[in-house]
This record gives structure tokens, sequence and C-alpha cells, in this order.
């Protein structure tokens, strides 16, 4: 797809003209090297969490790191690389070079969480900086006390494992092997993570390689140019965008599951407030920071304010600098929604970075109800799973991010939630890795896989489906770190919408039956002879579920993805349970009777902390309940 | 060698090339008959007998080579119009195509609605049995729990069952065995087995080929055994060959063991149309573009093969097997122009289609099309569009473009028309870059060979602008994939899963493993026909970094038993291949093998051609009139010729149009066109 400024806007943009076609096709082109840039990491990466799930973003900045372009990524990235780049580029200036690869993971220069590695190149041509190449990947490992790149039990940053400030990986295009040795003696599984470091050089130097082409093809003074309109251009519809909407505050409230340290409830909020031609989202007022490691750096702060707002406009606003510079975030230093030194931002992307995105929704809600999305499940039953395989000839150390059970998405105004989804942080940019591919790379034995029936919220649109997967390891004991949220507090439906279920995990012993449930964050090991469950929640409903077409609720019930107390109660549906065609009459009959004994709909569900019951209705005799475990 | 047949059954017509002894090429089109498609092939080749003066028996015996190809398996899964089909997976596993990869395109679009399961969850069936990845079995297959979901399956009245269970790719015993005992509840329902259709590891790509096989193939079956038996009844003594997704053709028996290769049958067949004019240029190295009403095809051929992809998809499914690697975007001359309402102007997806069509067809079309602009621009010349059977209106085409266009970019028409033409070059042009560039090579070493009513007025242009040097326009560029077709070899795969790292091989283990999948496609093709010397089997494995995800597909030498040094040549195929396309490789690094295969290659007899004399006479007599066309900077008179009266020999210098009845050569300003023996036209840029 191409974009062309009008005449009108050009004739206001400058001094010599801009033709639209050229600024089409740059635009083009520019989506298309970072997509090319995207590719190369995919394709090229050597651990699952690179290559398979995705977990990494590829942009291109100008030459005073102002966003061009950023392939369709991960959002948390994406809406924050602009804040570390910034730094890098401050804590070099002077001394940036033609061959020069500069590296940072730190969230107190502007990264999202020590997980998240920054690799960047400047762009030269004819000894001119024209832009920069910059990736970030999230690291399977980089060193923490606990072998996870998440570790929600970290209590500071030092235990979170390396932080790296902006340092030189190459210095005017020499390797500099005495950093990349220090980097890697300091990870886990080290010589698979070289094997991604190449793979994020081998995307920024592919584009390097094309965006000097691209100049070359141009001319340095004319790209300078078109970079300009470009950002000029998004600048001005995105005010466009914010001049249509309703002015005023809008508050938001949420809660977060705990802090990995055994505190619950952790209260966030969200004002936003929707000015002439700015959004503000300030976090004023959410719980001060906590002692673990769900706090949110400055990073992820921004790109959580942003996300929510950048999917109730145009798609195709480019969501480049003139875009982003109408979006503030705002949170007082030493809360949990903006951490103070040496404060753990461990998983922040995710914890508070999703129930942040959850405030900011909640809000856009009461402004916006008409372009409302129900509430994500977060990242919750997703594992960080490791331990020693010893089905070769060589016992290796082995680690996996598993994504396979994770929690359904919201539903929108016009469509049901996808499975899957999780995390607003991510949106559908993680891949799971599938059963086989699990099982060929570690030494694990998955024994289910399938929807949770009636896991999601209900309503005119339902959420995506919960899953229920079960797990072992056929090599030894295992360890199970979790660093998830939205378990206890579900997510939440909208304008009349039901929430999800919340759900759960557990280990279970394959001889006694015992279970063990554990919270959305914390470490268990799993021995050999036990089994991991997880039961994850379906996403947030969106609208009546009397509105909900008759033939789409009976599809789900013959389907056995609700129960069939479910259709009958929640949707009103009346059905012949031989044939399973749909009895209109009793339908809207049974329908009237539950409008008419239901009270008024809520605009959000639920409206308190700790809503789920999922554990209470659970648990047996017997079985134990695990906060925080470390 | 006598006559040779290509038919290509499209929406709209039906596209038969009929080659003779001497190469004279005949284009037949008949309408296509939807409902009953084989009713098109018999009327048309009623009609073409007839037009030679034949009986139908004795046409058909005079064919040496009957090749057909069809979007009829493509559309079967795009209208969603086949039978009633079940899958029996691994107990636990039913949502594997509801889950898919847990990948949703348009981060920013939530209104994107989840795509819909291709079998609906109640038919998705569970069976206790379950194998580890060595293939040793965990929990044996239990009889009772098929018979049982058998019995549910007979009740809803599926007509073919797909069977998918986890590592049956290791192990293809316990598909076997619920193969054996569905068709004993399910008597004369078809059963078709992963293992059989796409024996490779990930069970998501996996499921959905063995499904999109099961729901092809009552279709499928019931059409191409009829069409035989009406072509064997009528006298044709060759077997009927239906062109694959992989860019070979195979018999109908074959076509019928994985249905899911009849998939895509048409386009893929364009590479080797490409291919074959390229070869009388002494080119192997070949972009194959096909640009028509509503989509413009891209593909790579290199070294004289066609690129191959694994990562096709059809209705969001993954069709696993590897198909030939034709990149398809939405331009074509339908494509419409418009203005979005932040002053942006965009060039298709979408398509006027053939109703109503570009403005200028006078049929009720208002949007601007890229014809439209053409027209405007005067490459298009009004009175001979389709050899002046199509009456076309330059004031629509104008009034369209500057109503959409024009006034809302507050541009003039020519300027609007100009940029609707480079737009949607350009996005071809990106089209091509996805498959060339992004993919680590160079186009500027290939040349440009252009099929489609459309693409000729846009190629020249667009290969000079990609660094190209040549861009050959074949006679028969407007039936590109019905000629394509009966140039086609006919090739099978062979695929087997082993595990190995670079460091441990087991030569041994290797050169049975080929000499196992040798023997298979060898004996294939002999069933077919092929003489030891048509024979051709070329051997690849899928290798990879250990722990990297993505394999790449190296060649292995054919050789009876290879050795170390072999497969050192094979590795360092990797290691280079890595660099090319990803930037670095890392040579100290062992390597891991999973995937062994063999495409059985049985080459078609050479298709001969006919040979123009060469002429003397001047190219002016081939000169139809000079008139104002739009290349550079404002109207100037410029020459057009009559393509039909280009002769080999003579060279028509740009800046030029080159008229011909189901296309238009635009040629610019130091571009040369000569036409070479075999009448086409060879353009240097």
């Amino acid at each position: 797809m191409t974009g062309a400024l009008s005449r009108d806007a050009i004739q206001a943009s400058g001094e010599q003209p801009i033709d639209p076609i050229t600024f089409s096709v740059l635009l083009n082109r520019f989506n298309a090297i970072a997509r090319e840039m995207t590719l190369t990491l995919e394709y090229t990466a050597w651990t699952s969490i690179l290559a398979l799930v995705r977990d990494f973003s590829c942009a291109i900045f100008d030459g005073q790191a102002r966003q061009v372009c950023m392939a369709d990524a991960i959002p948390i990235h994406t809406n924050s690389l602009h804040v570390v780049l910034r730094e890098m580029t401050r804590v070099f200036e002077g001394d940036i070079n033609d061959g020069d690869v500069i590296v940072c993971n730190d969230p107190y220069s502007g990264n999202t969480h020590v997980g998240d590695v920054v690799t960047a190149c400047p762009v030269f041509f004819e000894g001119r900086h024209m832009f920069w190449s910059v990736t970030k990947g999230h690291q399977l490992d980089i060193g923490s006390f606990i072998p996870t790149s998440t570790p929600a039990t970290a209590r500071d940053i030092y235990q979170e494992g390396l932080t790296i400030p902006p340092v030189k990986f190459y210095d005017r295009g020499k390797a500099r092997h005495d950093v990349i040795r220090l980097y890697l003696a300091n990870l886990r599984y080290n010589d698979q993570l070289y094997g991604d470091l190449m793979a994020q050089l081998g995307s920024i130097w592919n584009g390097q390689r094309r965006l000097q082409e691209m100049t070359a093809e141009y001319g340095a003074d004319e790209i300078s140019r078109y970079v300009d309109a470009i950002h000029d251009y998004a600048d001005r519809r995105m005010r466009e965008e914010i001049r249509a909407m309703p002015k005023g505050e809008f508050i938001g409230e949420t809660w977060m599951d705990s802090d990995g340290q055994g505190n619950e409830d952790i209260y966030i909020r969200a004002a936003v407030t929707i000015g002439e031609e700015h959004i503000t989202v300030d976090y004023t007022g959410s719980a001060p920071q906590t002692p673990g490691a769900a706090n949110a750096s400055i990073g992820v702060m921004q790109a959580a304010s942003g996300v929510p707002i950048l999917c109730c406009i145009d798609p195709t606003i480019p969501h480049n600098d003139g875009c982003l510079r109408h979006i503030t975030g705002i949170a007082p230093v030493g809360s949990v929604c903006n951490a103070k030194y040496p404060g753990s931002t461990a998983i922040a992307t995710t914890v508070p970075g999703d129930p942040m995105q959850d405030a900011v929704w909640k809000a856009l809600a009461v402004a916006l109800p008409e372009r409302a999305v129900a509430g994500f499940g977060r990242v919750q039953c997703v594992p960080v799973l490791s331990g020693t395989d010893q089905r070769g000839d060589v016992a290796k150390d082995w680690g996996v991010m598993l994504f396979n059970g994770a929690s359904g998405g919201g539903a929108a105004p016009h469509a049901d939630g996808w499975p899957l989804m999780m995390t607003l942080s991510a949106s559908g940019g993680l891949k799971s890795l599938g059963v086989e591919m699990s099982e060929l790379l570690y030494p694990m034995l998955v024994e289910r896989m399938e929807i949770e029936p009636d896991s999601m919220g209900h309503g005119k649109h339902r959420g995506g489906a919960g899953i229920n997967m079960a797990l072992r390891s056929i090599s030894g004991p295992m360890e199970c770190h979790l660093f998830g949220d939205g378990a206890s507090n579900p997510p939440h439906g909208v304008l009349g919408g039901t929430p999800g279920i919340g759900g759960g995990n557990y280990r279970e012993s394959q001889t006694t039956g015992v279970r063990a449930y554990c919270s959305a964050k914390g470490h268990m090991t799993i021995s050999a002879d036990e089994t991991w469950v997880s039961v994850s929640t379906g996403g947030g409903g969106n609208g009546d579920p009397l509105e909900r077409p008759a033939d789409a609720v009976c599809r789900d019930l013959r389907d056995g993805v609700i129960s069939a107390g479910t259709a009958r109660d929640v949707y009103g549906l009346a059905w012949d349970p031989e044939t399973f065609a749909v009895d209109e009459a009793a339908t809207r009959s049974q329908r009237e009777r539950i409008k008419a004994t239901r009270g008024v709909l809520r605009l959000l569900t639920p409206e308190r902390p700790s809503a789920s019951p999922w554990l209470k209705e659970h648990m047996r005799p017997g079985d134990v309940f695990l906060l925080d475990p470390h | 060698m006598g006559h040779v047949l290509g038919v290509d059954i499209g929406g709209t017509f039906t596209d038969f090339s009929l080659v003779d002894e001497q190469g004279r090429i005949t284009l037949w089109k008949e309408a296509s008959t939807p409902k009953d498609p084989a009713q098109g092939i018999k009327t048309g080749l009623a009609n073409l007998a007839k037009a030679r003066g034949l009986s139908l028996a004795a046409f058909l015996d005079g064919l040496d080579l009957f090749v057909h190809g069809s979007t009829i398996a493509t559309n079967t899964v795009i209208q969603r119009n086949g039978p009633v089909i079940g899958l029996i997976c691994t107990e636990g596993f039913r949502d594997v195509i509801f889950l898919r990869n847990g990948f949703k395109p348009e981060r920013f679009n939530w209104n994107l609605k989840p795509p819909e399961d291709f079998v609906p969850r109640y038919l998705r069936l569970g069976v206790k049995e379950r194998l580890d990845y060595r293939g040793n079995v965990v929990t044996p297959l239990d009889a009772d729990s098929v018979r049982t979901a058998a019995k549910a399956l007979k009740a809803e009245n599926v007509k073919a069952v797909a069977v998918a269970l986890l590592w049956s790719i290791v192990n293809p015993e316990h598909e076997r065995l619920v193969k054996r005992l569905v068709e004993q509840e399910l008597p004369g329902v078809p059963v078709v087995l992963s293992s059989d259709v796409l024996p490779a590891i990930r069970e998501w790509e996996r499921t959905c080929a063995t499904l999109l096989s099961a729901y092809l193939l009552p279709g499928i079956a019931a059409y191409l055994q009829e069409l035989e038996r009406f072509l064997k009844e009528n006298g044709l003594r060759r077997p009927l060959l239906i062109i694959q997704l992989n860019g070979g053709c195979a018999s109908v028996e074959a076509v019928l063991q994985k249905p899911i290769y009849a998939l895509a049958s048409g386009p893929a067949a364009g590479p080797a149309a490409a291919l074959h004019c390229a070869k009388r240029e002494n080119l192997a190295d070949v972009i194959a573009v096909d640009m028509g009403g509503t989509s413009f095809d891209v593909c790579m051929v290199t070294g004289g093969q066609a690129s191959m992809t694994k990562e096709m998809r059809v209705e969001d499914m993954p069709v696993g097997v590897a198909a030939v690697d034709v990149h398809s975007i939405g331009a074509g001359g339908g494509s419409i122009a418009w203005v979005d309402k932040g002053g942006a102007l965009h060039v298709g997806p979408q398509s006027a289609g053939a109703d109503p069509g570009p403005a200028c067809y006078a049929q009720g079309g208002t949007q601007p099309t890229v014809t439209d602009a053409n027209v405007v621009l005067g490459y298009i010349n009004p009175d001979y569009f389709l050899g002046g059977r199509r009456k076309i209106d330059p004031v629509l085409s104008r009034a369209a473009i500057e109503r959409a266009v024009a006034k809302p970019l507050g541009i003039s028409v020519e300027e609007a028309a100009q940029g609707i033409f480079r737009l949607v070059n350009n996005n071809m042009i990106s089209a091509i870059r996805a498959v060339s560039v992004e993919r680590g090579i160079d186009p500027r070493n290939y040349a440009m060979v252009v099929g489609g009513g459309a693409g000729a007025i846009h190629a020249a242009k667009m290969a000079a602008d990609l660094g190209m040097k040549k861009a050959i326009i074949p006679r028969y560029a407007g039936v590109f994939c019905s000629y394509g077709m009966v140039v086609s070899d006919v090739k099978h795969d062979h695929v087997k899963t082993m595990a190995c790292n670079s460091e441990r091989l087991d030569v041994a283990r290797i050169n049975a493993l080929y000499a196992e999948l040798e023997a298979r496609a060898r004996a294939e093709l002999e069933e077919e026909g092929f003489a030891p010397v048509q024979i051709e089997l070329r051997r690849y494995a899928d290798a990879k970094y250990p722990s990297q995800v993505h394999e790449l597909t190296v060649p292995v030498p054919s050789k009876a038993a290879i050795d170390a040094a072999d497969m050192a040549q094979v590795l360092e195929a990797f290691h280079a291949l890595h660099e090319r396309m990803f930037t670095y490789c890392v040579r100290q690094s062992s390597v891991d093998f999973f995937h062994w295969g063999v495409s059985g290659i049985g080459r078609a007899a050479e298709v001969p051609a006919e040979e123009m004399p060469l002429q003397t006479r001047s190219v002016t007599s081939a000169l139809k009139a000079e008139r104002p066309v739009l290349l550079e900077n404002g109207f100037a008179p410029t020459l057009c010729y009559d393509g039909s009266r280009l002769v080999h020999g003579m060279t028509v210098d740009g800046p030029a149009i080159i008229e011909q009845e189901n296309t238009t050569v635009v040629l610019f300003k130091d571009q040369k066109l000569a036409v070479n023996r075999f009448g086409d036209f060879i353009v240097r840029l």
C-alpha cells in the first residue's frame, strides 16, 4: 500500500515542493526495509523465543533518533524504542561512527527491561549520519540469579542479570571481542545466545545495507527532505484524529494480582486527558513501587500509554515520531508505574505493562465506548521452563519460554477475541511453538492442549478462548518460573460483556493426585513424577450477550466452546439437543425473561480487585495454594 | 512428436494452447462452465477438432501430451463448497487448527475477525494414542476409541476423513491402523493420512495439508476421473497429466494420492513458460512476471529452477508442501486508484474486475483504474484495445481520474495518471524485491520475462528501474500459463525425516535413505512411462544451525554413495546460503539435518517451436501511426507499430508503442526492442 501527500499539505510544509508520488514510493520503501529486517531476525535467530515466538522488533530511526518506520512487531517495544535510542545517542554524542554497533539493555537508560537487548547501528552515507537501524530482542537468558530473563521474584536490578548501559560491541567496523566475551560469559546457553546476537546484528546490517542503497538512489538531501515529510504527514493526521475525539479527563482503574513478593491487588490508575491535539496519560495515584520485579520502567510506561490509543486511530497513520509525539505518559518516580533505581523492572513489559494498558483501555471505554476493546488475559500460564536434557549423548541445559497455553484476547466492537493473544504488550505479535517442535527441542511431553470451555467472557462478541494444557518433563525435574498476571484479576468485560474466568495453574502428583496451585508469579520445581497443568483465562466479552446472534451461540455450544448452561442462562439460547437447531421463538422469550430480571448492564465488569472465583471453585481438600513462591 | 495440448481453466475462460509438429501455436478460448468444468473442455475440444477438420477421436488420437491445470481446487477451498469432512487426531489435541501459531496480523486492529476453523470442532475427534518424538509408543492406540470416533463421523455423514496424529512422521503405524479401522466403519469413504501427504514436522502445517487434501479429494476425484475416462473413450492414447503447485505435472492417480498438490495449479505453470523462452536466449536466470486484470504474480527462476516455498497459504491455512514460490499482489489493469481521507493516494488492492471494469469500459464503472491511467497517458490505443474488439472511452478515464485523484491531490489529470502508473509500478517492484533482494538475490543479473495482458505496458519501465538489462515479451504473453503447461516436466516430491547432526553423520544411513527415496521416485516415473534418459532425480536436505528453528533447503550431490567430502560440500553450501540470505554464517558451528528429499523429474519431450525466417524488410513496414504519448515530460508524438507485422530481424528504438491484439508494449527512451527468430520481443534496457 502507498500513501502520498496532497499538494495542499506540501505547500504548507516546506520551501521545496514534495512530490506526492515520490513520497509514497519512499514510505513503501521504508516499510519494506523494516519488514526485511524482521524476516532476517526471525529466520536466523537460534533460540525459539526470537525465531518462533518473534519476541523482537525492528525499526528505522533518522539521524536525529526520530522513529521513521517500525515493522508491525511487538508494540511495547516499538512504542518505546525512541526512549532508549535517545539515551544511547546522548551517551555517545560526538563519538558515533560508521561501523559502530551500540548495545543497551538498561531500563534506567530508557530500555523496557533487562531481558530486552537493543542493538543499533548508525547508517552513514558519504560521511553523513542518515539513519539508525535498530532491533530489540527479548533474550532467553540475561544472567539472572534464576534461569529466566523475566525473574518475577527479583528484588532489585542487580538480581535481574547483566545490566548493559549503552556500550559499543563494534567500533568503526571492528568487533570488540573482549566486550562480546564479557557479555556472553554472563549468560546461560551462551552458544545459542551468540547466534541470537548475530541474528540481531544481521538484521541491523541488512537494514543498513538497504538504507544506504536507497540513499544512493535518491541522494542524501532528497531523502532527508522526504523523511521530514513523512514525520509531518503522521503528525498532521494524528492531530486531526485527536481533534475529532471527545475532550476531557477519563479515569481507568485496575489491579495487578501480586508483585512477586506476596503482596496482592496492587492498584493502578490511569487518567487519560484528551486535549486539542495531545493526549496525556497520567498514572499518578497508582500504588507505590513494589519490592518485587513488577514495576514499570520509563520505556514501558511511555509505551503502555500509547498502545491502546494507537488501536483507536486510523490504522493507516504511520506509527512514527510524528504520531507518537502526540502521546505523553506521566508517572511519579518511585511508583509501580515508574520505578526508582535500583528497583527491579524485570517483568515490566507485561506486569505492570499489561495492567497499565488495561487501565488506559478502561478510561478509553468511557471516552470512546464505540471503540472499546475488552480485557486481555495478560501473560498468564506462560512458564519459563528449564532443566537438564539427558536425551542425547551429552547432557545439556535447556530452557524455554512456552506460550502454547497462553490466555485469550479481549473481544472488540466488531469481532470475537482471538485465542493465545495474552498480552496487550505483544498484541498478537508472538508465535507459539507447537507441540512437536517443543518436544523435539526440549525434553518434555505435552499431554493435552485444548480449549477450556466457558473460559472466556461472554457478550455480543465473546473473548478468545483460554487453553487447558498439561505437560511433564521426560528428563528429570524441571524448573518452572512464572511471571504473569490476570488470574485473580480476570480480563474485564465492556458494555455489558462479562469477564474471563481468570484461571490458574498447578502441579499435580501423578501418584497421589494432590495439586499445588500457584499464583501467576513464582517459582516451582516440577519433579519427574509430577505434571504441570495450566488453565488460562479467555479474554473479556464485549457488548450484551443477548445481542449475540443465536446461530453463533449455537455453533459455540455444539463445538463445546461454551456449556449448555452458559448457552441457556447467559445467552438465552433455546435449541434442539439432537439436531442443534435454534428454536427462534423460545430463544426470543428466554432472552426477554433474562432482560427483565438482570438489572442494569455495567460499562466495565468487574469493578473490584480479586474478582475471580476460579481458584475457590477448583481447589479440592488436600490441595494447597502457593502465593508467589520463591 | 505429435500435437501437444495445454488446457487451463480460469474463472471466466478456459484457455487451450495447441502446439503442432511444426511448433505452430493455436490458441483457443472457450467460456468456462463452473458448474460442470469438464463441459467447457469438451466443447473446446470439439471446436478445436472441428477447426482442424478432424473428428474428436482423430484429434485426441493425434495428441502426444495433454496437460491440464485449473483453479478448481483453489476455488473449492476459497468458496468452501467442498463436502463435510472429519478429522481424527491425538486425544487432547483437537484444537491444533484452531490455535494455529498464535499469531495475529495487523497489530493494532482488534476488529479483524479470527479465521474460521476449516473443520468445525465437533467434527474433530481425538483417539487414545501417543508417540514420542522418536516414534516410540507412549500410549498404545486404543482401537475402540477409533471405532467410536469413526461411528460419530459416520453419523454426521462425512465424505472424507483426515487423520493427523502427533509424530506420525517418525512412525506412521498408528495412522495406518486408524485408516484400516475407519475404512471398516465407513466403507467407501476416503481416508487421508498426514504421514502420506506431508511427512514433515510441525503438526499445524501437516494437519492443514491433510485436511485440505481430504476436503479436495471427493470433488477432484470425481471430476478428474470422469474427464480422464471421457478422453480415453474418445481416443486419447496418453495419460491425462495435471499441473501441480510444485510446478511439475503428475498423473491423475498420483494427484489423488496427495490432492493438496492440485491447489494453485494454473499459476504454477508460469515460470515454466518463462524459462522456456528464456532458454532460447541462452538465459537460465529470469524473473517471471504476469500482470493481468486483478493481480500481479512474480516468481524467481534461478539456474533454470523456479524458487520454491513451504510458506504458501490458502485461506489463512498453511499448505506446508513445497510449492512454486509465486508471489502475488493485488496489482493489475483493473486495480483501483483512490485517495483516503488523510489525502494519501493508494493503488489497489481492490480491483474493478471485468464488470464493471475500468471507467473507460463504459459499463458503469466510475472508479479510476490502472487501465484508465494508461489510456490517459496514451499507452493504450482506445481504438485498438483487445484488437479493437472492446470499445473504450478515454473521456470516461479522464473524468474518473479527475474526480477521484487529481482534484483531491490538487494536481493535473496527467500528473495523476503518471502518479498512478508510477505507484502501481512501485508496488510491483516491491513485490519483485520481496522475492529477490530480500532473499539475497540481485535482480540486476536476471532477465524479466513478461506475461499477462497488462504486463508489457509496465514491464520495460519496471525492469529498467530495478537495474535489469533485459526483458523478454513472448509471442504468447497473453496465454502464459496454458502454454507453460505443455512445456512443464512431470515432478514428484518424496520426503523422509531423519534427525542428525553434522558432527555425527552416519553417511551409510544417509545413502540408504536416499537410495530408498530415489527407488520410489524412479519407480513412480517409470510407471508413468518415462524412459531412464528422461528421468532426473534431484536430492536436497533441510538444514539449520542446532537450536535454530527455521531451515534452509540445500542441494545434495547425486551419487550412488556420497562420502564425508560430499557432505562437507553440502555444509559449505548451507553456510554460504545462510550468509547470502542473512548477512552472516557461523562456520565453526555444527549443522542439524531433519528432512531429506528427492524430487523425481520426468523430462517433458522437447516441444518444437516455429521459427521465422530472417527478414530484411525495414521496420517502417510495421509502422501504424504517430500519436501523442506521455512518457517523460509532457505529451510528445510517438511512433506506434503493429506488433503482428514485426518479424525476426526487425528492431524498434524507444520511445515507441507496439500494439498487439492482446497486449501493448511501452518502450521508453534508450530502450531497444528486437524480434528474435521465434517472434519473441527482446528489450534491451
